[in-house]
């Protein structure tokens, strides 16, 4: 008897260590990464740089994949967060350019990235297309209607005298010794972390991702839910919308796209590394910060653009293969 | 000249696996604690013990799923550090698991198949008609039934897919096969279809290794019986020397002296009233009431109905025609939202698609239907959601290493207890079981059996199906049995017996008496 306690005692040590692995495999790859580049570059590691990581690259990447990891953590995928942020934008633009007060063109901006949520919401609740196709086909015809409405893709600017300090605020302002988007961001990553963990709707998102048939069994109408996680993910991703265009004063049409990729990739890297294999906003953002530190590490080895990308994608693949060991790990137990 | 018999792997041994000593932790639950189990060839070997005990790891070490964390294997007496499946394979042994799912997007003969198709000479090419012919084959001669090669694994019935995995194993030409719960899915007839080719395996020279909770399965047809008891050994012995009730008792550390008690309750109003209900090629104008206080009992082979009326009070089928009150107010449900809103809740038979889901927490599964009581303003107060589930994991003795573990950790039996938890912290008006007791040790059916007494005490009406006839009649007031669709018989369940049951649900009652 005593022979098994102790190999019992040994497994569960063993374990401990796994899944201290897998708690802290994003810290420990945070950490390394930033030491590699301090070797490697002298302007790395400057109160400048890192401040300009977390306060141009950072904030809005981890908005918008804070939106992701709602689709995700639904079962699902969000393609067109993208058209989410333009949309907002456009419209954001559009009414200060009619001359419409900031606080009502910022709330249409709001409803605008909603409504495309909405748009996902019916086509994957309602007609029943899988999320993948339904956001791939918002991303298409919002490209579209961007053209249209921009007469084949023009930017639109602010006028320079016209840009309400408001603007300027949101864009440039600082909060409590925050800069504004950090500041926004920040605080949507604690009340997201909350939802997920202390609310009825974060509790049943998570459950419809994991097994929606059990979800439907247990009497609950997961189809409302997913429609609404959809809405919400538009929100959210328009709040990024507002403040990208706050921050560089015009809207560009598709611009937003351009971090639907490391959304997916931040989102993931957290959701791979987390004990449970579960999307979670934590590891979200520490998904967002490594691939910030490492976009900007590799932007100061003077690599050419195209190596960035490669590192990116090494960054993900040394992830899975973490995480392969780590599973590993686990069942040896 | 003195013959001094040698001891060599070549000869044949007596016994074909020795299993010695085995120990199997998972980070920090102990599993296996010093497990020892031998079987003789040509023998039938029952495995029993309460749920948790080990059975499922224990097979799972012999099939190379799990490594040992210490102990001895030895095979045809040849010593194994640890076993791989494809080792397992190579030497013979060949397992139904307890809960190996088959791809349901794969057709019969694909899932028979899987892994060592059967490829046109000289080509890489999978010699589809070679495939469905041996499928077919087999399927009769051990079976007698006919599935069709085409048929997806997703539309068979539980008792089909059990078919589809023996079958499978079959097609190996095992020395060992083993049986982890495999009458858990069967009705009766088709149990008895199983003994005899059991029986006939082993008459063939097979050596059969045999989990099972119903004690009187392993009394009738098991050579030899092992009694686990949180993760050892504690008794092995030949059938003859013991009783389904000893090794009842060395299961649990106590006198089962109730296997069914029965509350007296008085009825109430009529809560549940189906009138006239069709649904073409389902059931056709079934027609039965329910009162509060009233346990009723449902039973019919595969297809006679009575699952597809009990999946259409859930909201998960549609009927043609007829109508559905619940207390006293017509109720159209066409979703189980529905179903629930009206107080209706669903225990369904297939556990791992429908009732848990296995990478939630034990919490998490168990509130899943009952999140509203524990709401406030969306909000969940986590400090009473705890309470409620803490008591309930005691309540069914559900074996886990804490709220917080997820389903996947757990045995089978304590799956199902978790399944049935759920739906008990939410008070429901009319309760839908089916199968409840599908994997459960002897003890914990005890216990269920009480709870569905007090379901009704509580003033509930309670809908129970069983392929278990006894366990029916014993729980159960009134008992409708089913047959092509129509209630053919009702019973009063003090009135009934499991071969009139039986009788009635295959067509062939003795009289010609029937219902209306
Ligand atoms: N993968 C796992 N991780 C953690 N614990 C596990 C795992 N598999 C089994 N266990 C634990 O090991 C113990 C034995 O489980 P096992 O499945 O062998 O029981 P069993 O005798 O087959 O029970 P049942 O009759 O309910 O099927 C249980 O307490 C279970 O929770
Ligand atoms: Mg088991």
């Amino acid at each position: 008897m005593s022979l098994t306690t102790t190999k019992a005692a040994n497994a569960g040590l063993h374990g401990v260590v796994a899944a201290s692995l897998l708690r802290y495999g994003l810290i420990l790859a945070l950490i390394v990464v930033f030491a590699i580049f301090s070797a490697i570059t002298p302007t790395f590691l400057t109160l400048t740089n890192l401040q300009s990581v977390l306060v141009n690259n950072f904030p809005l990447l981890a908005i918008i994949s804070i939106a992701m990891t709602f689709a995700v953590a639904s079962g699902g995928i969000d393609l067109s967060v993208g058209t989410a942020m333009d949309f907002a934008s456009f419209a954001f633009v559009s009414l200060v350019l009619a001359g419409q007060p900031v606080a009502i063109a910022a709330l249409a901006g709001l409803a605008a990235g909603a409504l495309v949520g909405a748009f996902n919401a019916l086509l994957i609740s309602v007609i029943g297309v899988s999320p993948f196709l339904a956001t791939l086909g918002t991303l298409f015809i919002g490209r579209s209607v961007q053209q249209l409405l921009t007469n084949g893709g023009n930017p639109v600017y602010l006028p320079p005298n016209g840009v309400p300090e408001v603007f300027r605020f949101l864009g440039h302002g600082t909060l409590a010794g925050f800069p504004v988007p950090l500041a926004i961001a920040i605080i949507i990553a604690v009340a997201t972390a909350v939802m997920f963990v202390h609310t009825r709707f974060g509790r049943i998102t998570l459950s419809i991702g994991i097994q929606p048939s059990v979800v439907r069994y247990s009497g609950i109408a997961a189809p409302a839910y997913i429609a609404a996680t959809f809405v919400l993910v538009g929100l959210i991703a328009a709040v990024g919308g507002l403040i990208l265009t706050a921050t560089v004063t015009v809207y560009i049409p598709s611009s937003g796209n351009a971090f639907l990729l490391n959304a997916i990739g931040a989102t993931f890297i957290g959701t791979t590394l987390s004990p449970l294999g579960r999307p979670n906003v934590g590891g979200t953002i520490l998904g967002v910060l490594l691939l910030s530190i490492v976009a900007n590490g590799l932007l100061l080895t003077d690599l050419n653009f195209y190596w960035q990308q490669v590192g990116t994608g090494t960054l993900i693949f040394a992830v899975l293969a973490l995480s392969f060991i780590n599973r590993k790990a686990g069942s040896g137990a | 000249m003195t013959v001094i018999p040698l001891k060599q792997p070549s000869t044949l041994q007596q016994d074909v696996i020795r299993l010695e000593g085995i120990v199997k932790g998972f980070g920090g639950a102990q599993a296996l604690a010093g497990a020892s189990l031998v079987v003789r060839r040509g023998t039938i070997h029952g495995l029993v013990g309460q749920n948790g005990a080990g059975k499922s790891t224990l097979i799972k070490l012999l099939a190379g799923l799990h490594q040992p964390d210490g102990g001895r294997i030895e095979i045809e007496g040849q010593a194994f550090d640890r076993l791989t499946p494809h080792l397992a394979e190579e030497l013979g042994i060949h397992f139904i698991h307890q809960d190996r799912l088959l791809v349901p997007t794969f057709t019969v003969g694909e899932a028979l198949f899987l892994g060592r198709e059967p490829r046109i000479a000289g080509t890489p090419f999978l010699d589809r008609r070679l495939m469905q012919r041996r499928a077919a084959e087999i399927l009769n001669d051990y079976f007698g039934v006919r599935l069709p090669n085409t048929a997806l694994i997703g539309d068979l019935s539980t008792a089909e897919k059990q078919i589809v995995q023996i079958t499978r194993a079959l097609l190996n030409q095992p020395k060992v096969l083993v049986f982890d719960e495999p009458t858990a899915a069967l009705v009766r007839r088709e149990a008895d279809i199983l003994f005899r080719l059991i029986r006939r395996l082993r008459d063939e020279g097979v050596t059969i290794i045999y989990i099972s909770h119903y004690l009187n399965e392993i009394e009738q047809l098991c050579d030899h019986v092992t009694v686990l008891r949180n993760g050892q050994d504690v008794a092995s012995s030949p059938i003859s020397e013991t009783s389904a009730a000893a090794i009842a008792r060395l299961m649990v550390e106590r006198d089962i002296q109730d296997m069914f008690p029965k509350p007296v309750v008085a009825l109430g109003d009529e809560i549940l009233k189906v009138e006239q209900l069709s649904a073409p090629g389902k059931y056709e104008d079934v027609s039965f009431t329910l009162r509060r206080g009233e346990v009723l009992g449902l039973t019919g082979l595969l297809g006679s109905g009575a699952k597809e009326l009990v999946r259409t009070l859930f909201g998960l089928e549609k009927p043609a025609s007829g109508r559905i009150d619940i207390g006293g107010r017509p109720a159209h449900l066409s979703n189980p939202t529905q179903a629930t809103g009206r107080n209706v809740a669903l225990v369904p038979e297939d556990r791992r698609r429908h009732g848990i889901a296995l990478d939630l927490s034990v919490k998490e599964n168990t509130s899943l239907s009952s999140l509203d009581r524990f709401t406030r303003f969306g909000f969940l107060d986590r400090k009473s959601e705890q309470r409620e589930v803490d008591a309930l994991i005691a309540r069914l003795q559900v074996k886990a290493s804490g709220r917080d573990a997820l389903l996947r950790t757990l045995s089978g039996g304590n799956q199902q207890k978790v399944a049935i938890a759920k739906w008990l912290s939410r008070h429901s008006e009319v309760y839908l079981l089916d199968e409840p007791t599908v994997g459960v040790d002897i003890g914990s059916k005890v216990e269920i059996y009480t709870l569905i007494g007090e379901l009704a005490a509580r003033g509930a009406g309670v809908i129970v199906l069983s392929s278990d006839l006894p366990e029916l009649i014993g729980i159960t007031d009134r008992i409708l049995v089913f047959f092509r669709g129509r209630v053919v018989r009702e019973f009063a369940s003090s009135e009934a017996t499991a071969d009139r049951v039986l009788a009635e649900s295959t067509g062939s009652p003795e009289g010609q008496r029937h219902v209306g």
